[in-house]
């Protein structure tokens, strides 16, 4: 969250680091259309994605969502909005509002199957200043999800190291 | 529908330093729509030039999720439908916007049983792209079933 006027790193750090989200159900069930869209955009043709009849040979017995997405089903989506309030991570206070995904590390427990029902946990894990070309005063934050299915077993967990810098006009204002 | 076939690899065949195959995709305008309806981010520095630019970027470029998906795919053909990617992490350190052909690419660097008897590869995997190279480093670790 955009916060103006004097900035301090370790005030920040101090409040924030280790602090949890409750454990929120996404708003669907797995379903197919989604895992379709998500294959449409690279191209993805692979039958366990796509293919009930195949996938409910295999050793997964019916569709699977690509692993990747397993965020995707334990969210609500962008739209209609809920009352939960922003996500935990774009409450940090922050010089800037511009955001970039930097890294991402993920590690896959069990497949995800359509008409599973996933949930969210995030904690915040570190805040950092460190500047970049953009911008002197850029603020890093690395997240974790974990996300559970219906029978609370661990499916995936995910850790998001992001980058929030200011507007170049911002940042001109500043050192002026 | 008609499935299309997904080769399946064997532990037992891989070699460490081996590339594995990859696929090249042309990363069009209508690409990048399908990039927004694919990964449901609205973030308009994804699909607003305007927005972009005026937060100092030269272009609109594709969204972590489009990115991760590219990756996915790329490791979830290669373990086949017998095999389970464990792991993935990837750095974005340069963009990948339209008007260039995406490749994604993967080298195996390690091969090994772990304590319960999976046959696990390590690989190192990446993005590229004619203008900016690699954009997209990244690691993974795929179980493939043993013959």
């Amino acid at each position: 969250m955009k916060q103006t006027g004097p900035y301090d790193i370790d005030v920040v750090r101090a409040e924030w680091i280790g602090k949890k989200s409750e454990v929120k159900q996404g708003r669907y069930p797995v379903e197919y259309d989604a895992i379709r869209r998500h294959c449409h955009m690279v191209e993805d043709a692979n039958p366990l994605y796509l293919d009930p009849e195949l996938a409910a040979g295999t050793r997964f017995g019916a569709v699977i969502a690509p692993p990747v997405m397993a965020d995707y089903f334990a969210g609500d989506g962008i739209w209609p909005k809920t009352d939960e309030g922003p996500q935990l991570m774009l409450l940090i206070p922050t010089p800037g509002d511009r955001m970039i995904n930097l890294n991402q590390q993920m590690e896959f427990f069990r497949p995800v199957r359509v008409g599973d029902r996933l949930s969210r946990q995030m904690v915040i894990v570190d805040i950092y200043q460190k500047p970049i070309r953009l911008d002197p005063k850029a603020v890093w934050t690395a997240v974790e999800t974990r996300i559970t299915n219906q029978d609370g077993e661990l499916v995936a967990t995910i850790r998001n190291t992001l980058l929030i810098h200011r507007e170049p006009e911002e940042v001109a204002a500043d050192s002026s | 529908m008609s499935a299309p076939v997904i080769t399946q690899r064997y532990w037992d065949d891989v070699k460490e330093g081996e590339e594995i195959p990859g696929f090249e995709m042309f990363l069009s305008e209508t690409k990048m729509v399908e990039q927004v309806s694919g990964s449901q981010d609205f973030y308009p520095v994804h699909h607003d030039r305007e927005f972009a630019r005026g937060g100092g970027h030269p272009d609109v470029f594709f969204n972590t999720g489009f990115t991760r998906a590219a990756l996915g795919r790329l490791l979830s053909d290669y373990a086949g439908t017998q095999g389970w990617v464990r792991k993935l992490e990837y750095s974005m350190r340069k963009m990948n916007r339209p008007g260039v052909t995406l490749k994604a690419r993967g080298k195996v660097t390690r091969r090994y049983v772990d304590d319960d008897g999976n046959g696990l590869v390590d690989l190192d995997i990446w993005l590229e792209n004619e203008k900016e190279g690699v954009t997209t480093p990244g690691s993974a670790t795929v179980m493939l079933p043993r013959r």
